[in-house]
């Protein structure tokens, strides 16, 4: 009676035991794993890999793309159960798990020099003091933009803003016409954050951030425009700002219900899913009345980084050196209607040409809300600004629980 | 005598050594580290009780608090009431009984996920479009996306989905009534609201505590319905505490902070449903 017992504990932490071996498979091949944050990349990812395979015959690398990304990986950091390469995106995550000291120190390698040095600035502005660092290579980065429908553009004569009063006299002719200016889904919270990224991104003072936490600066001194111009474009919205959310709002743009939609590049396939017929353009909203100060919000969208603790470095160092290769960083952007972040690496497609050319030119900053601390959940903050439209009672409410969340 | 008390010990260890290892070892772990300030890897440090202490000046905290017991007190009178009410209707003699029981545990079976995309399409497109045809203009708009109404949503689903269950505990309880006692009320000339207050409802009396307890706790511990009608929003309007805990601990990367309200939420669970089954089951004795 004893041994069963035994043999009961005994088969249950052998089960235990064995998932975690199995690193390298039977073949004599090298596993890697590549953990994306990114569902809409796997069929990319896929074919890179299927190639980067071909070429490196004894290495396997194995691509694991959850659905709720960032959370999946939180967990996982919990169990201590970590992938050899990341594909994450430049965001608050980046940096704590930087500042946790887990990632590779790319500081050093050649492959940083071919990448445009304002994307490095802003992946490095994410790590906290004492561990200064680049410890990821940005790879594909994202804008935020406004996204137009040129039918209805044409049908209403008008021309693409470069100035906010041009921007405001659009929509208003667009409302006098009947058409909806602004089909906005703010139902899903994370949707309002796209016009208050391009409108924070250019009136909020430099590195709003550090000032934020070391208290030169605050929502209440710093924000009144921002929440001004913020009201003043939801007047351009629907009947009801609040009833729909991004995959209704897809539906709708798509069939040629509004003049204007909030999205990101990555919207676009999505739209062109619904009508492949439809004719888009792109720009960044105007959020000044001078247009040499515009700037386009683009972030790293996804950047390729690697553990500091592996047991296979020179693979993974084979795959990240791979993918930073010109033809792989191109056929990238091309089937995800993302930007490049590796120099001359440029994004063809006629519908992104507009925001394409603010990169080009380096006319670019960097999303805001990435260096609000996480904890905070700013999207439903100003979710809930945006029902209640007290501005005074919002903003101070930002400061606090920035403060309370840093606090902890 | 004792070689078959070891048998039922043998019997019953491998539940509790499982038990153990993945339920009382994990609880007992983000015990410890509500006492820290882990974010969930990393470095860490004791800070000892100013978790607790934050939790209680936190307004997002206490703002969860009053929507999940708002929203379970509320859902949990509802689903009792109408599932005590179809239980009876289905326990009566009607024609079509039986398929009328499955048809009514229905929405038990189907996935809470898949319900919250069905009824987010009927609060986002068909109950507006129904109030617009209707001529009722002001009404033609989502509920879920109104923070002072999204609650109410969220517990009209939840009531729909969870009647089921609840009636087949009422049934269960309305099929231990012996027939007998209603026909010696017949005779003495009771009619049927009498029948139901002196009979039917003191011999269900336990199964009415145990489906107060089941559905205040489970609904007190909702998360799912939430995840698939709103998410927590608008705003922080329909976030409950497990939803926080779960959006802070992991998004949030405040492990530490949200394991001290945990076990908070832990504790207040507890005595909530001690305080349900002493008063209720003093009740029972009472009838």
């Amino acid at each position: 009676m004893k041994r069963l017992g035994l043999y009961v504990v005994g088969s249950l932490c052998a089960g235990l035991l064995l998932s975690g071996c199995g690193d390298q498979s039977a073949d004599g091949k090298v596993d890697l794993e590549l953990f994306s944050n990114k569902p809409e990349s796997i069929g990319t990812y896929e074919s890179l890999i299927e190639r980067f395979e071909e070429e490196h015959p004894d290495i396997n690398v194995e691509l694991y793309a959850p659905p709720s990304a960032d959370t999946v990986l939180r967990t996982r950091l919990v169990k201590e159960d970590l992938p050899d390469l990341l594909s994450i995106a430049g965001s608050a995550l980046y940096g704590e798990l930087a500042d946790a000291e887990l990632l590779k120190d790319y500081s050093d390698t050649e492959l940083l020099d071919r990448i445009q040095p304002a994307y490095v600035e802003m992946i490095d502005q994410l790590v906290p003091g004492e561990n200064e660092g680049t410890y990821g290579l940005p790879y594909a980065t994202n804008a935020n933009a406004v996204i137009y429908n040129k039918e209805v553009m044409n049908e209403l004569g008008l021309e693409v803003p470069e100035t906010w009063d041009e921007f405001i006299a659009a929509l208003e002719t667009a409302q006098e016409e009947g058409v909806t200016p602004v089909y906005f889904t703010l139902k899903d919270a994370w949707t309002g954050m796209i016009p208050w990224n391009a409108v924070a991104g250019n009136l909020e003072p430099d590195r709003f951030a550090e000032k934020k936490t070391n208290g030169e600066a605050s929502f209440q001194d710093d924000y009144s425009e921002v929440t001004e111009k913020m009201l003043t474009l939801l007047d351009y919205g629907l009947k009801d700002n609040f009833q729909y959310n991004y995959n209704d709002g897809n539906n709708a743009f798509a069939n040629g219900e509004a003049l204007f939609y909030f999205q990101g590049n990555w919207a676009i396939p999505e739209l062109k899913k619904v009508n492949p017929d439809i004719e888009l353009g792109t720009f960044a909203m105007p959020v000044t009345n001078n247009r040499e100060e515009n700037e386009l919000i683009s972030g790293v969208d996804v950047m390729i980084t690697s553990l500091k603790e592996t047991d296979h470095p020179d693979e993974v160092r084979q795959f990240v050196e791979f993918m930073m290769e010109d033809e792989q960083a191109k056929q990238y952007i091309e089937e995800q209607y993302a930007f490049s972040a590796i120099e001359g690496v440029e994004q063809g497609d006629e519908v992104l040409s507009g925001v394409q050319q603010k990169i080009a030119n380096n006319e670019i900053t960097s999303f805001p809300d990435h260096y609000y601390p996480s904890g905070m959940q700013a999207p439903n903050l100003i979710q809930e600004f945006l029902i209640e439209k007290d501005q005074d009672a919002f903003l101070n409410k930002m400061d606090r629980e920035w403060e309370k969340v840093i606090r902890r | 005598m004792k070689s078959r008390q070891r048998a039922f010990l043998l019997m019953a260890m491998p539940a509790v050594i499982i038990f153990f290892v993945f339920h009382t070892y994990p609880v007992l772990q983000g015990v410890f580290y509500s006492f820290t300030n882990w974010r969930g890897y990393g470095e860490w440090d004791f800070v000892g009780f100013k978790n607790y202490l934050n939790v209680f000046q936190d307004g997002r905290a206490l703002n969860a608090y009053w929507f999940t017991f708002k929203f379970a007190i509320v859902s949990t009178i509802l689903v009792n009431i109408f599932s005590l009410a179809i239980a009876m209707g289905l326990n009566a003699k009607i024609k079509f009984r039986k398929t009328l029981r499955a048809l009514y545990f229905l929405p038990n079976i189907l996935s809470i996920l898949i319900v919250g995309f069905i009824f987010n399409f009927i609060f986002t497109h068909f109950l507006p479009d129904l109030m617009e045809w209707a001529g009722f203009e002001s009404l033609a708009k989502n509920i879920l996306g109104d923070p002072d109404l999204a609650w109410l949503g969220v517990v009209i689903m939840t009531v729909w989905q969870a009647t089921a269950f609840n009636t087949i505990l009422y049934l269960a309880g309305l099929q231990t009534i012996p027939e007998d006692v209603y026909e010696a009320a017949d005779i003495d000339g009771a009619n049927a609201w009498k029948k139901f207050l002196k009979i039917t409802f003191p011999l269900i009396a336990p199964f009415f505590t145990i489906n107060m307890v089941l559905a205040m706790k489970n609904f007190l511990m909702a998360f799912d319905q939430i995840v698939a009608l709103t998410n927590g929003g608008p705003g922080q309007a329909t976030e409950s505490i497990s939803l926080l805990i779960y959006k802070g601990g992991f998004e949030g990367g405040e492990f530490a902070y949200q394991s001290a309200n945990a076990v908070i939420y832990f504790i207040i669970i507890v005595i909530i449903s001690v305080f349900q089954i002493r008063v209720l089951q003093k009740r029972e004795v009472e009838m």
